[in-house]
């Protein structure tokens, strides 16, 4: 069992001025790996086992080596980074903007000479006003430092508010100005991505993690966390727990001490007992109370038919109720559905207006079963994970919870009523609701290189 | 590598196709349907939405979408037939689409040839779980005056929005919202105009979006559809014209890969109704006052032609439309030319001698050159769409003549392809059939027209008689004899008419751009006497031996012109090349287009291919006809400090005209182009100033 304490490789020194960054180092594994080649990176990678923090646990490396050189494809390459974290449950990619910004521009230009990359977009997600300020900001600051930039040029886009735009290809349709909707695959990015060029796409929290990686050295990040989990992870814990927060540990710290444990979550408060908690964002397959016992790793949560995802893990107490934790999760994927694909845009429609009639104790006993059979018919059957990981969620409430299901058919209404106190856990479907908007001329921020 | 063969095994058939060959082709060549709604390739790569296509792959633990996967050598396949597995899963997509799909089929006019029903039928579910009020939407809603969008019927397959993206490349037609709240619509509700607008009517696989002109006319068990040739430009698209009661009730395309690729425009597709336009001359007219005509009998008007005739003699001048059938011009060849030996013609154009190529051929060029006055999609719009795919398969379209090797030319004009040495080679002319009437001229005969007063014309064709030239003829000749469809072409300078009739009403051949030779058929009955029936009692009174059958005038002609091709080898999907190697000399025609002149520009004024008798009597294509708007090319605009959308002056010679400025990069400099109707009374050299 892996160490219960906070280790912090992504989230310290945590600055925003590139003066206090650079006197702490920063910049200096960039200098550094430029002057290897990009071969030598890569391997690098390679060897630290660091797996992608975006949610698919791809490894990094493996994914940077897939990019074909210039001599078989001769188009420019692409580096985009997905920080359209838009999972509920996830918020860990905009502490990590906001706290260490300098540290993950450091780790997208060392990307950017791994795969020969001299365009880098940056895609934020369009409600991070924050972090998207303090990103600009730090690019700001090394707008006139030729030495750090390097040949490359950064732009920042601003998502419009959708959580398809996280799907790999569905952003790179955003970006190239596109109605955000997933590509079907093949081809990968890697081959034909942005502007059908080769393209890698990394997560917010895999870019800052690869400077400290070249720093700690390979060898000595992978043997922090466990087998098939090497590193740290940022976590966000959430719902209801005393605590809520990011929390930089080694995987394969128990979920009971990452809710439990006085530096972490702190329990649940208000002497409240935990229910459920879904782990790794609202995708995820839900964990009942006594299955929590578990390590907080890849292979640990596969055993139990879940995963770590985006690292979300949120907790909910005995007061909630688990059809008003479907109604929730079907709408907001209902709601997100980019319209692309028919099982997704129609089936998560279908199962919000079951839950709903189930909710209102208006259901049969066949219509939960009814329920579970549009799950399971939208369950591989569509073009990206949205529509399944959809049913997958409910699903799993459904088999886990399946007494409270039927007693709300028994009883011809919910046995919580109103007092289900969800909103503090996933916030309801925002209705006509606008990202933040930026001042004109504010929304595209290039650095020219 | 391209050709390497792999063997892929689809429920238990192996089959041989070339390695990256699509699931859905190569299941058809192995005899097994995978059923689709997007899958479409003429709209370019398979996107995978609509999950029908969904089967089964031994090794991969997901259902994969038949569409977007390729034959692999080793490959085993099994779809709905053997897997119950594949069989479910399209089931799913079905029943999805079901849940909001209105099920009004009893009232859509997609009913009965409508691929949802009949993939249902196959593969779905007999019966519904959906519970629920369905979706509903207000509709329908008149995207255009021409297309109806019924926003609950629609499975966004996107196939109309991919088609108005990637082939129209319009980009008019989007969808919008998200999700189950994903609707198709016009950018900013403006009615969807362009060329080609009609074909996603016919693309999409519901009764979503469907023709204003079609709509409640018919159910598909009690029309006829008759294959044929449009005879609107010089393209020849195939179409199937839709036929219910003797009466046209709509126009499809009828894929021929090398011609049209199943595209069409929307003036074949929406201008039929000129067949029963008001002013539709149904019987032979006599001139009864100076803007009057009197109905005579079929008796007194042949007498009183063959009466004109004699009295023109061997001077009598014959004004040809371009839009006759071959057999229609031959016809009446040969009753001036060895019934009067009069062999003086106005042909509508010079055929060119070029060609000989398919227009297929455009998309797998990699250099595309067009030197073209007119654009291309007005005068031969399909040509455009083989361009804008050559485009996007990754050739260069130049506007002048670039250095090295050029694959394909297009060019309004035969002098332009002078010197250029080009694989295919393809000039637009300016009439559905200017070649074949020009051969058929040839066909009857080959002497010289007599040098003498010329005092009896005969018009054939609406589009002759209605031509500027051709009028200044009929004011100089003392009879004028009118052959054609509408009274309001030859008020005024006709003395007789005889009701001429459409390409959609009589049988014959016509011979496109490429010198395809291609068949028409008659898929109505002309309010009048067939053409080629009353020609023949025509000849008889000059000793013409002329059978009143397209089918025997053709051998005649063919014999002469085609080599001997029988309307057999013609066949519903015309090859190239049927044409004899020997090309008959053709006559000179009308004066050419003026030249530049001093630092003024060349005016353009083109006929655009919203315009004629046909569209003219067609209200719904009114809002089809461009603008009023002045297109220069980037360097003059720039000379003269004009912007793209600025209101500009065109003038010449004290008269002037305001119009739209459009930077037009298609266009060579020094000239300027305007719709033929904005261009008032211009002169050929004008000056534009912003």
């Amino acid at each position: 069992m892996a160490a219960t304490e906070i280790r912090e490789v992504v989230l310290a020194d945590a600055t925003t001025s590139l003066a206090e960054y650079e006197a702490s180092g920063g910049y200096a594994q960039l200098a550094r790996a430029r002057t290897l080649t990009p071969n030598e990176i890569t391997d690098e990678l390679l060897a630290s086992e660091l797996r992608g923090r975006g949610g698919a646990f791809f490894a990094t490396g493996r994914k940077w080596s897939f990019v074909p050189t210039k001599d078989m494809i001769p188009k420019p390459h692409y580096l985009v980074i997905n920080a359209d974290e838009s999972e509920p449950g996830s918020f860990k990619d905009n502490e990590i903007m906001s706290r260490v910004p300098h540290r993950f521009i450091e780790g997208c230009l060392i990307t950017a000479h791994a795969v020969d990359s001299q365009h880098v977009y940056i895609y934020v997600r369009g409600e991070y006003t924050g972090p998207y300020e303090i990103v600009t900001a730090a690019l700001d600051e090394i707008r006139d430092r030729p030495d750090i930039r390097g040949d490359v040029t950064i732009v920042v886009h601003r998502g419009a508010g959708a959580y398809i735009c996280g799907e790999e290809t569905a952003l790179i349709e955003s970006l190239e100005g596109k109605r955000g909707q997933p590509r079907s695959k093949p081809p990968f990015p890697a081959i034909s991505g942005v502007y059908a060029s080769p393209t890698v796409v990394n997560n917010v929290e895999t870019m800052a993690t690869v400077a400290p990686v070249l720093a700690m050295g390979a060898a000595e990040y992978a043997k922090l966390g466990v087998e098939h989990s090497r590193g740290t992870r940022v976590v966000s814990i959430s719902g209801h727990v005393a605590n809520g927060g990011n929390y930089e540990i080694e995987p394969g710290i128990s979920l009971r001490d990452l809710i439990y444990a006085e530096h972490l979550g702190g329990g649940v408060p208000g002497g409240h007992t935990l229910k459920a908690v879904i782990p790794g964002g609202s995708s995820t397959v839900i964990l009942k109370a006594d299955e929590i016992d578990v390590g907080y790793d890849f292979d640990s949560l596969a055993a139990l038919r879940t995963a770590m995802g985006s690292a979300g893990v949120i907790c909910l107490d005995e007061r909630v109720c688990m059809v008003q934790l479907g109604i929730r999760v079907s709408e907001f994927y209902e709601h997100e559905s980019c319209g692309k694909c028919t099982p997704c845009r129609e089936g998560t429609r279908w199962m919000t207006a079951i839950l709903r009639k189930l909710e209102a104790g208006d259901a049969t006993a066949g219509e939960l079963d009814l329920l579970l059979d549009v799950c399971d018919r939208i369950n591989g059957k569509c073009l990206c994970p949205l529509g399944e990981t959809a049913a997958m969620a409910v699903a799993s409430y459904v088999a886990k919870f399946r007494d409270e299901y039927v007693a709300h058919i028994a009883q011809g209404g919910c046995p919580f009523g109103d007092s289900s106190p969800l909103d503090h856990v996933l916030a309801p479907v925002a209705q006509g609701h606008l990202p933040g908007r930026l001042p004109e001329g504010k929304r595209l921020e290039v650095v020219h290189g | 590598m391209a050709d390497q063969l792999v063997t892929v095994q689809i429920d238990e058939r192996s089959i041989q196709v070339p390695k990256g060959t699509g699931m859905v082709e190569t299941a058809a060549a192995a005899g097994i349907e995978i059923p689709v709604f997007c899958y479409e390739p003429r709209l370019g790569p398979p996107v995978g939405a609509c999950r029908m296509c969904l089967v089964e792959v031994e090794g991969m633990p997901k259902l994969q979408a038949g569409c977007t996967l390729t034959a692999q050598d080793g490959m085993v396949v099994k779809t709905a037939r053997t897997s119950e597995q594949a069989a479910e899963g399209q089931n799913s997509t079905l029943e999805f689409i079901l849940i909001n799909h209105p099920l009004d089929c009893p009232v859509c006019d997609k009913g009965g040839e409508c691929p949802l029903q009949d993939l249902t039928f196959r593969y779905g579910p007999g019966n519904t779980r959906m519970s629920f009020p369905k979706r509903t939407m207000e509709k329908p809603i008149p995207i255009s005056p021409l297309i109806a969008l019924d926003r609950e019927r629609c499975i966004l397959c996107y196939r109309c929005t991919r088609f108005s993206e990637s082939v129209a490349e319009d980009g008019q037609l989007v969808a919008i919202n998200r999700g189950a709240s994903s609707v198709i619509a016009t950018f900013e509700d403006e009615p969807y105009k362009g060329h080609f607008s009609g074909n996603v009517t016919e693309i999409c696989p519901v009764g979503a979006l469907t023709s204003t002109q079609y709509r409640f006319e018919a159910r598909p068990w009690e029309i006829q559809n008759v294959p044929t040739v449009c005879g609107h430009c010089p393209v020849g698209c195939n179409i199937t014209a839709t036929t219910r009661e003797g009466k046209i009730k709509r126009v499809l395309s009828r894929n021929h890969p090398e011609v049209d690729e199943g595209w069409i425009c929307d003036k074949g597709r929406y201008a039929f109704n000129h067949l029963v336009a008001l002013d539709r001359i149904t019987t032979p007219l006599r001139k009864a006052g100076p803007r009057r005509f009197e109905a005579v009998s079929w008796d007194e008007a042949i007498d009183e032609a063959e009466r004109l005739l004699r009295g023109g003699g061997a001077t009598t001048v014959t004004a040809l439309s371009g839009g006759e059938s071959v057999e229609e011009a031959y016809a009446l060849a040969k009753i001036m030319r060895q019934g009067l030996g009069a062999h003086n013609a106005v042909l509508p154009e010079t055929p060119s001698e070029l060609g000989g190529s398919p227009l297929s051929a455009i998309r797998d060029a990699k250099t595309v050159v067009v030197l073209s006055d007119v654009p291309v999609v007005e005068r031969a719009p399909i040509v455009d769409l083989w361009i804008k795919a050559a485009r996007r398969a990754g050739a260069t379209v130049s506007y002048e003549v670039p250095t090295g090797p050029i694959g394909a030319l297009v060019t309004d004009e035969t002098s332009k392809a002078a010197g250029i040495d080009a694989e295919h080679v393809y000039v637009l002319p300016f009439t559905p059939n200017g070649r074949g009437v020009a051969d058929a001229w040839s066909a009857a005969g080959d002497e010289d027209p007599v040098d003498a007063m010329q005092r009896v014309l005969i018009i054939s064709g609406d589009e002759a008689a209605t031509d500027p030239g051709v009028r200044a003829l009929a004011v100089e000749a003392e009879t004028v004899i009118g052959i054609g469809m509408f009274e309001e072409s030859f008020r005024g300078i006709a003395d007789l008419v005889l009701p001429g009739t459409s390409y959609l009403e009589r049988d014959g051949t016509t011979v496109n751009l490429e010198g395809r030779l291609q068949r028409q058929r008659r898929a109505v009955l002309a309010p009048v006497p067939d053409v080629l029936a009353w020609l023949s009692k025509l000849g008889e009174r000059f000793d013409v031996q002329l059978s009143p059958h397209a089918s025997v005038l053709f051998d005649e002609v063919s014999e002469r012109c085609f080599g001997g091709v029988t309307y057999a080898e013609l066949g519903e999907h015309a090859p190239l090349p049927l044409r004899s190697a020997e090309t008959p000399a053709y006559p000179a025609v009308r004066a050419d287009m003026p030249r530049n002149q001093g630092s003024a520009l060349r005016l353009v004024a083109y006929k655009p291919l919203f315009s004629g008798a046909a569209v003219e009597r067609t209200p719904e294509l009114e809002f089809q006809q461009p603008g009023a708007v002045v297109e220069l090319a980037p360097e003059d605009a720039r000379a003269r400090g004009i912007r793209n959308g600025a209101t500009v002056t065109v003038s010449s010679n004290g008269t002037s005209v305001e119009l739209q400025a459009r930077v037009a990069r298609d266009l060579s400099a020094g000239a300027v182009r305007i719709p033929r109707d904005h261009a008032g009374d211009l002169h050929p050299t004008v000056e534009v100033s912003p």
